[in-house]
């Protein structure tokens, strides 16, 4: 064996290849059939694209590290099932780039937290979480309401998404920036919103000053909503 | 191997035929920033248990909040304290064993270390201004990655070229596992980082993978991370500093073949062990899992031949606080690669996930392999590289060691009790059947705990302060190099 | 690779990136790239005044050694 060892021992090239290939292995084996695989993904009805609002909040939950707290990934046990709801599919985060499944719970899972608390107690707990839950230990998040949302590049975010694998249609990037601004206006005609995005939560705002907040509360409220379980059996959610 | 090293060998009077001049500057530029970087790596570290203490000392502010200087206590520890420590003592081992100066000239090397320390600043600033992909232990934005693709190219040109160069008819052991986790960490950078920017000019990309192929992505490189940065880069570091601290050859040469190679194979599969139970398909689950269990040999395999090269050396470990400090590492190494396994079987980790345990799981491996291999090096590397008979204070080392030992046990005992009691409140029923915790119920129980790993944290980075002072005052202390003696006496 | 190719390659390459972190910053629409760009100008700029410090360290290295060694050449 030592023999036969000197041909990676004697030959760096020969060293470098040789530990390449043997760590590709594994990669491949595990990484590939997981693209190829048509069951990996569940075939369920309502799962959509974030609407604009909600995407940018997901970038704002992106930004600000949300995932290293909260996961968003309910597991298949009976104590996780009854605490927070029906455990995660791999269809409800097809669409999230990246995946915030997370890996630590300082707070509590938020993968099914939409339409569980009204908007004002977000718009509240995030402000001061505290002020709600006095044992907390979520730092506070009021700047994010004194931040107006960049809503400039909207169309090509949603474009990213496109180029990324996310269905946005030519219709939704159209219209993003109206969208955005109609979500965020409760005051507004939600019609054109709700068809192209359904079930989207609209949110506090004037329709034309919204802050990072808003966006983030919208986000929120649609997280593990888009599913109907009702609608849905076993062995449809075979993977 | 010679420690006669460059400036000396010109004076001396029986010069062999060939003089290697070794690159020491770019090896002692890297001691002073893996020491500065680890203090700053602590302090962030503790302040973060602070803020899990009490959540006041978040203080509101954006770039004060947990979110954002999480990644930037991560980064520091890991690619900071722990790469720069890598590429030292990689650049140190390599030229050494090879006999030859580091390849492609003192620029390419300057340009590989300094354009590394950019590259940590750039990444830590990014956090703090609000800028993550939101991948673990990968947070820095495309453009980042993109700088840290070329600088990682650079020092693999290095590495690569110093082995072709080498005067040594075999390739030592210790380069095998720094070529490994130069190269496994190439792939795994470039893999995990796909993604489209935005805009060219803007910081925002989306990843190119999403939902649980992403998650599988991502802990194929978050695991790997651990297996190639912070297990075979910091093996090649024991097979060198162990051995020459001990004066011993290393113990099986064989087990040494044995061990690289079914570590570096087997360690790629255990990404999958992050997700059990989660909408990962089972046939992902299991995979990482069989091969978690099986990588427990190897690991154990490096355990072995580290502690078993000091048979007959043992003694030392009363005299050399340096290598009290490297056998310690192996230790701790065992254990966390035994912990390790049973933490990825299936059950136990429906028990152990998303609780404190994996954080301590992490850092009796960060703090006690990791860090305490370091320190072993440096301690080594500073009389050598600074020319200087030992170090400053042999009882500060002391100190340091127990204080910093203390400071991990604290950490992971308050993490292991933390842990478990989250994870068995979460599945608790009353006697109705229904949960019997709310998970804030949860929160509030740990609290005591939070506050115990905050002072285990405190202890470790004073012993690490302790060591900054030591090696100052080491530098400080007189040198011994024949070169400076001859130039006082001429 | 000796000395003088080794800092103009490298040299070079490090000034091309300073050029691309002055464009960078020139079109960032944000602050992330902003910084970047201008701190990536900033480290190409100390990066090349390094490497011309090298270069005169070691030719006055060369010439003191020179000058030792004609002194020791008399003695």
């Amino acid at each position: 064996m030592a023999i036969r060892h000197e041909f990676f021992e004697k030959n760096a090239i020969f060293l470098l290849v040789g530990t390449l290939l043997t760590v590709a292995v594994g990669g491949i084996v595990e990484v590939i059939p997981l693209f190829t695989i048509e069951t990996t993904v569940e075939k369920v009805q309502g799962v959509r694209p974030y609407s604009p609002l909600e995407l940018r909040g997901r970038d704002i939950y992106v930004r600000e590290g949300c995932y290293l707290c909260h996961s968003q990934q309910i597991r298949a046990l009976r104590d996780e099932v009854e605490r927070y709801g029906h455990y995660s599919l791999a269809a409800e985060s097809m669409y999230d780039h990246p995946f915030q499944w997370g890996s630590k719970r300082i707070g509590p899972d938020l993968s099914r937290v939409g339409g569980k608390y009204s908007s004002e107690w977000h718009y509240a707990h995030m402000q001061n979480p505290q002020a709600l839950v006095p044992e907390s230990l979520m730092p506070k998040y009021a700047f994010l309401a004194e931040t107006p949302l960049e809503t400039g590049d909207i169309q090509a975010r949603l474009r990213t998404n496109r180029m990324v694998g996310v269905p946005y249609t030519d219709d939704q990037i159209t219209n993003a920036s109206v969208d955005l601004f109609a979500q965020a206006d409760p005051n507004g005609d939600p019609a054109a919103l709700m068809k192209r995005y359904p079930k989207a939560n609209l949110v506090a705002g004037d329709g034309r000053r919204v802050t990072e907040l808003d966006a983030v509360v919208a986000y929120l409220q649609v997280l593990g909503t888009m599913v109907n379980f009702a609608d849905t059996s076993t062995e449809k959610l075979q993977q | 191997m010679s420690d006669i090293t460059a400036d000396a060998m010109p004076m001396m009077a029986h010069a062999p035929a060939r003089v290697v001049v070794y690159n020491e500057r770019i090896v002692k530029n890297a001691v002073i920033m893996a020491m500065f970087w680890g203090v700053v790596a602590f302090t962030v570290g503790v302040y973060l248990a602070l803020e899990l203490c009490w959540p006041a000392f978040n203080l509101g502010y954006s770039f004060t909040n947990f979110g954002r200087l999480r990644p930037v206590h991560t980064s520091a520890a890991i690619f900071a304290f722990g790469g720069t420590a890598l590429i030292g003592t990689s650049f140190h081992v390599v030229q050494r064993t090879c006999r030859t100066r580091l390849f492609g000239g003192d620029a390419l090397a300057s340009f590989v270390f300094w354009g590394y320390q950019f590259f940590i600043v750039m990444a830590a600033l990014s956090y703090v201004m609000g800028f993550s992909q939101s991948r673990e232990y990968a947070e820095p934005e495309w453009y980042i990655d993109i700088w840290l693709t070329v600088v990682w190219v650079a020092y693999l040109i290095v590495f690569l070229g110093t082995l072709m160069m080498r005067e040594e008819p075999h390739i030592y052991v210790a380069n095998w596992f720094y070529l490994a986790f130069i190269v496994t960490v190439a792939m795994l950078h470039i893999g995990n980082n796909l993604a489209i920017p935005v805009s060219f000019f803007g910081a925002k990309s989306y990843s190119a993978f999403s939902g649980a192929q992403d998650a599988l992505i991502q802990w194929w490189y978050g695991h790997n991370a651990v297996g190639f940065f912070l297990t075979a880069g910091f093996l090649g570091m024991m097979y060198y500093f162990i051995p020459k601290a001990a004066n011993r050859p290393v113990y099986s040469y064989r087990l040494s073949i044995v061990h690289f190679w079914s570590l570096i194979f087997l360690y790629i599969w255990a990404g999958p062990h992050h997700l059990h139970w989660t909408a990962l398909p089972d046939w992902a689950q299991t995979l990482g899992m069989a091969f978690s269990i099986m990588l427990w040999m190897p690991s154990w395999g490096g355990m072995i031949n580290g502690l078993m090269t000091l048979s007959g050396a043992w003694d030392k470990l009363r005299t050399d606080p340096g290598l009290r400090f490297s056998v310690t590492a192996v230790g701790f190494y065992g254990m966390s690669t035994f912990e390790g396994p049973v933490m990825s079987i299936r059950d136990v980790n429906a028990l152990a996930h998303y609780t404190d345990w994996v954080v301590g799981h992490v850092h009796s491996g960060a703090l006690g392999w990791v860090a305490f291999i370091s320190f072993g090096a440096i301690y080594y590397l500073v009389p050598v590289l600074w020319k200087r008979t030992g170090l400053f204070s042999n009882k500060l080392a002391a100190w340091h060691y127990w204080i910093a030992t203390l400071g991990i046990v604290f950490y992971i005992t308050s993490l292991w009790v933390a842990g478990i009691m989250q994870g068995l409140m979460w599945r608790a029923y009353d006697q109705y059947g229904f949960l019997q915790y709310s998970f804030v119920e949860s929160v509030v129980a740990v609290h005591p705990y939070y506050v115990i790993r905050m002072v285990g944290g405190l202890l470790f980075l004073t012993g690490a302060l302790i060591m900054v002072y030591n090696l100052i005052r080491t530098v400080n202390s007189p040198t011994t190099a024949p070169a400076a003696a001859l130039r006082v006496g001429a | 690779m000796d000395t003088a190719t080794s800092d103009f390659i490298i040299g070079t390459m490090v000034a091309v990136f300073g050029l691309v972190g002055l464009i960078l910053a020139a079109g960032a629409v944000d602050n992330g790239i902003y910084v970047f760009g201008l701190s990536l100008l900033g480290f190409a700029c100390l990066f090349n005044l390094g490497l011309i410090r090298a270069y005169y360290d070691r030719r006055d290295a060369a010439r003191a050694h020179a000058h030792e060694n004609e002194g020791s050449g008399h003695v």
